[in-house]
């Protein structure tokens, strides 16, 4: 596959070493078509080139278009771990879990960078070499469309008929009229004109090429914006208990990761408070336990003393205060505790947050620490079901909604290890320095205590809140992403609907007087087909307008105009055997010589969508 | 608003007949590879005797290497010369001058089969869109009714403008494989959103997906077509045998196939990479981030690059043909991954399969 002058190049000229002389071709002057361009990068001789010789020939090869294959695939392969393995950036509890399940394999995976992939350097490699390929066939082919579109057409080759589409006629005008009438007609149809001694050249569909540009230069947009959100931007969570407010400062946050541009002092000074939350669920059916909405009541302030303002926050319908927005992305139970330790003293009295083990019930645990519990630190961990129902002995939740809340106690005394430096998560308990009283647990309903032994206290359980969990984020790439993925599409779009193509007219006074009209035409890229029924309609077109003696010469038959869609095609036709394709599309083809000049591939091969 | 169980029962009805009047098409189509050309041979049906003399003629043309074409003009001998009718792509049956529509009995039928059965999976997503008062691609159940349908309406809409009746049967078979598998282990019954799917840009995301998965699956089966062609017509060139000669012969040339699955992808793609940024969009609104690299959009990720991938192959010498359709293969595993294996195997903020 390396050795083949066929790989395609992103550029076509101007890449130097390559055959300009090739370009003499009648017709195929154009410099920006003939095929320099399908020069594999040659390797340099060995010390023949010297330092700017072996960069220039790294620099084709970065921008060849099988290195850009081959980084696309790259791109995608090293994706492919991201979705498969937890991510640090998507659910790192998961990641913490990976690390217990597999002990002796995640700190390899770990130094590998697979649990972060897309923050990973490999992965930016690949990325940056992408853009960087990117580039080099982006800015040289902006140059050469701007230079093209400067340039007239190129001349009318000699003969026409060798073109994939053409038509010819005699008619009674002079050549020059005939010539005249052609140039004014393909001037209505806003073709770019070139004309000479005999001929007229045509030229359409520049747009095609500037759709393709603007589709890359997009992308290379896309990703500067989404580097300008994650130099700017930040992403913070907050778990609320209803009741409850906060301010948007990094302390009041539970997890903050701003932008490495982000002063984590000056924040949007906003605050929100938590209401009322209220969620719904099917009662009943193939779909029980499905949740049906979520609403929460906020309150908020822009800033420390302006007016509140009040918003129903529900999924889907974020609040946006001063350009961050606050998201709905979780909720739970937070069951209240009142906790006496031996002294008699209340050391505990308040909501704890208990985590949803199960989505669909909302069985949820969690751990409640009394550090300052007399004689001994206290320890519990729980489970909260919202409505609870015993199965086989086991307490369980038949349902998300609180219909019949219970929590389930397991009592520990000791030392919580709060003490030894080592930061802890509020959702888990350290037992190493625990030791779990000897309390059988029971489902404990509101307003119920359970005595602990060795005089140890008591707990009791007051009733439940409900907690939300939010996410704030403040990304100001958001815009220019969202630009720059409307410019790609267009792009796109564009660059497979328009297709460049020319038309070429030739009239010459033939040996019996008459004059002799031969039209030609070539679709240099015409993906989405139909050059060859433009080109039968133009043909028809002129030659009514010529008014010649030979009117039966006529066009393709309205049977066949479809067909001629999907006979001369895209940019690729030749990909197989350009000249049996050739002929097939044009009867008149199969009977001459092989186009050499005229072949197709000469003018679409260099291509890069 | 409770569900509408008498729609949502009549829904399952629709598409139960619709995978029955799929398969009967399908049998009908596979009548017509089989049979078409015995009964032409025979001469057994005077109706069609003219196809039947015609489709003789063009056999060998549209498996031949650059015969000419059947009505090309007389190249220059006299003054006028006309731009010959090019390489039909397709149909096998009609006359030169071809009608827009199917031709044999055998065809007929399938291509009949095919459109009433269209007609009752769109009425079969409807009725359920209505028995649950909302947009009737929630979970994976409906997902998988709708992108089969829209499959079925790429077959329709290329039989006609590209008289690619053959394709019929080769799209049928995966639609209905998939519909029986819809069916029996994925059904899941009517019902209502939960709050992340409540948005209007379901309408929206999920549309575009729907659309841009039927156009690949088309041009997927072609490929498939295609590289089988492909290696058959490589190895009678090469003096050896092929068992499945017989049915390419009774298809376009390779070329032609190709094509065909080029124009889908090149519908298909913008409309996927509309679908992954109405996507994202979503998923601003929902979740407070464009892009996450959530398992379902990494995967419509890789699938859109190896899309690009196969758009620059199919564009770039000494890539395309062989090598272009096996990257095009590759793009529709990770898409069918996307759509099914994301959803069955690994969990993330998409999982709304329904399945669990």
């Amino acid at each position: 596959m390396s050795g083949l002058p066929a790989d395609g190049e992103f550029r076509g000229v101007g890449t130097g070493l390559a055959t300009p002389a090739q370009a003499g071709t009648p017709g195929m002057s154009d410099s920006s078509v003939v095929g320099s361009g399908r020069q594999s990068p040659r390797r340099p001789r060995r010390g023949g080139l010297g330092v700017t010789g072996w960069l220039r020939w790294t620099w084709r090869q970065l921008t060849s278009m099988r290195t850009a294959l081959i980084l696309l695939f790259l791109l995608a392969l090293a994706s492919v771990p991201g979705s498969v393995l937890p991510q640090e950036g998507i659910d790192p509890a998961a990641v913490t879990q990976y690390y217990q399940s597999h002990p002796a394999l995640a700190p390899i995976l770990n130094r590998l960078s697979l649990f972060s992939v897309f923050a990973a350097p490999w992965f930016a490699a690949i990325y940056l070499l992408l853009f960087a390929s990117l580039a080099g066939c982006v800015l040289p082919r902006t140059f050469r469309l701007v230079g093209s579109a400067r340039q007239k057409p190129p001349r009318a080759p000699s003969n026409l008929r060798r073109l994939p589409a053409n038509a010819s006629y005699t008619t009674d005008l002079t050549p020059a009229a005939a010539l005249a009438k052609a140039a004014g007609l393909l001037k209505g149809r806003r073709f770019r004109l070139h004309e000479g001694d005999g001929w007229v050249s045509a030229e359409k569909g520049y747009l095609r090429e500037v759709g393709n540009l603007l589709f890359h230069i997009a992308l290379l947009a896309l990703l500067l914006s989404v580097g300008l959100g994650g130099l700017f931007g930040y992403k913070a969570n907050r778990l609320l208990i209803v009741g409850q407010g906060f301010a948007n400062t990094p302390t009041a946050l539970d997890v903050f990761h701003p932008g490495r541009l982000v002063s984590p002092t000056n924040l949007q000074p906003f605050s929100i408070n938590l209401d009322h939350f209220s969620a719904s669920y099917v009662t009943s059916g193939a779909q029980q336990d499905q949740p049906i909405t979520y609403d929460a009541s906020l309150s908020y302030q822009t800033q420390p003393g302006s007016r509140t303002r009040h918003y129903l926050l529900r999924v889907n319908h974020p609040l946006v205060v001063d350009n961050v927005s606050v998201y709905l992305i979780g909720h739970g139970y937070a069951p209240v505790f009142k906790v006496t330790d031996g002294t008699g003293k209340v050391r505990w009295d308040g909501p704890v947050p208990f985590i949803p083990v199960d989505q669909t019930t909302l069985t949820s645990e969690g751990v409640i620490k009394v550090p300052d519990a007399q004689p001994y630190e206290l320890g519990f961990a729980g489970v909260f079901v919202p409505t609870a129902v015993t199965a086989n002995g086991e307490l369980q939740s038949a349902f998300p909604a609180a219909l019949n809340p219970r929590v389930s106690l397991v009592a520990f005394k000791g030392n919580l290890g709060m003490n030894s430096g080592t930061p802890q998560s509020v959702y888990t308990l350290d037992t190493k320095g625990l030791k779990q009283l000897p309390i059988a647990p029971r489902a404990l309903a509101a307003g119920q205590s359970m005595k602990l032994p060795d005089g140890a206290g008591t707990i009791t359980y007051l009733g439940y809140q409900q907690w939300i969990s939010l996410a704030i984020t403040y990304d100001p790439g958001q815009l220019p992403a969202l630009i720059s993925g409307i410019g790609a599409l267009a792009g796109l779009i564009l660059s497979f609907l328009v297709r460049r193509r020319r038309v070429f007219v030739r009239a010459a006074t033939a040996a019996d007087g008459s004059t002799e009209v031969i039209m030609g035409g070539l679709a240099r890229s015409d993906a989405a087909g139909g050059f060859d029924s433009e080109f039968a309609e133009l043909s028809r077109q002129l030659r009514d307008e010529h008014e010649g003696r030979s009117m039966a010469a006529s066009q393709t038959g309205d049977g066949t105009v479809d067909a001629a869609d999907d006979s001369f095609d895209d940019d690729s036709d030749s990909g197989h055997t350009a000249v049996p394709v050739a002929a097939a599309v044009s009867g008149t083809l199969a009977t001459t010589d092989p186009p050499a000049a005229a072949n197709p591939e000469a003018l679409t091969s260099q291509e890069k969508e | 608003m409770p569900v509408n169980t008498t729609l949502a029962d009549a829904s399952n009805g629709l598409l139960l007949s619709t995978l029955i009047l799929y398969a009967l098409a399908m049998l009908c189509y596979a009548g017509d590879l089989a049979f078409a050309r015995h009964r032409v041979l025979a001469g057994l049906d005077s109706a069609t005797a003219a196809d039947a003399t015609v489709t003789e003629a063009k056999v060998p043309e549209l498996v031949g290497a650059g015969a000419p074409a059947a009505g090309a003009g007389t190249p220059a001998g006299g003054r006028s010369v006309v731009p010959a009718p090019p390489d039909l792509p397709s149909d096998m049956h009609g006359s030169a001058r071809t009608s827009r529509w199917p031709s044999g009995a055998w065809m007929r039928a399938g291509f009949g089969l095919t459109c009433v059965g269209l007609v009752l999976h769109v009425a079969a997503i409807l009725t359920r869109g209505l028995a649950e008062h909302r947009v009737p691609w929630g979970n994976m159940y409906e997902f998988i009714g709708a992108f089969t349908c829209m499959a079925v309406i790429v077959l329709v809409a290329a039989a006609v403008w590209y008289r690619a009746y053959y394709m019929g049967l080769f799209v049928l078979l995966p639609v209905v494989l998939a519909l029986g598998i819809d069916l029996t282990w994925i059904y899941t019954p009517a019902g209502s959103l939960v709050p992340a799917l409540q948005s209007y840009w379901i309408a929206i995301h999920v549309t575009a997906m729907i659309i841009a998965i039927g156009l690949f699956v088309f041009g997927a089966v072609v490929t498939t077509l295609y590289l089988l062609a492909d290696r058959s017509q490589r190895r009678l060139a090469a003096g050896r045998t092929s068992w499945s000669a017989g049915i390419w012969q009774r298809l376009p040339k390779p070329i032609i196939l190709d094509r065909l699955s080029y124009r889908s992808v090149l519908f298909g793609f913008p409309v996927w990479t509309f679908g992954v940024m109405a996507g994202a969009i979503w998923a601003d609104h929902a979740w407070g981030r464009y892009w996450g690299w959530d398992p379902k959009e990494t995967w419509s990720f890789i699938t859109w690059v190896i899309y690009a991938m196969f758009l620059h192959a199919r564009a770039t010498a000494g890539w395309r043909g062989r090598r272009a359709g096996w990257i095009h293969l590759i793009a529709f595993g990770c898409l069918m991954f996307n759509v099914i294996g994301v959803n069955l195997w690994i969990t993330g903020l998409h999982s709304y399969a329904g399945m669990s």
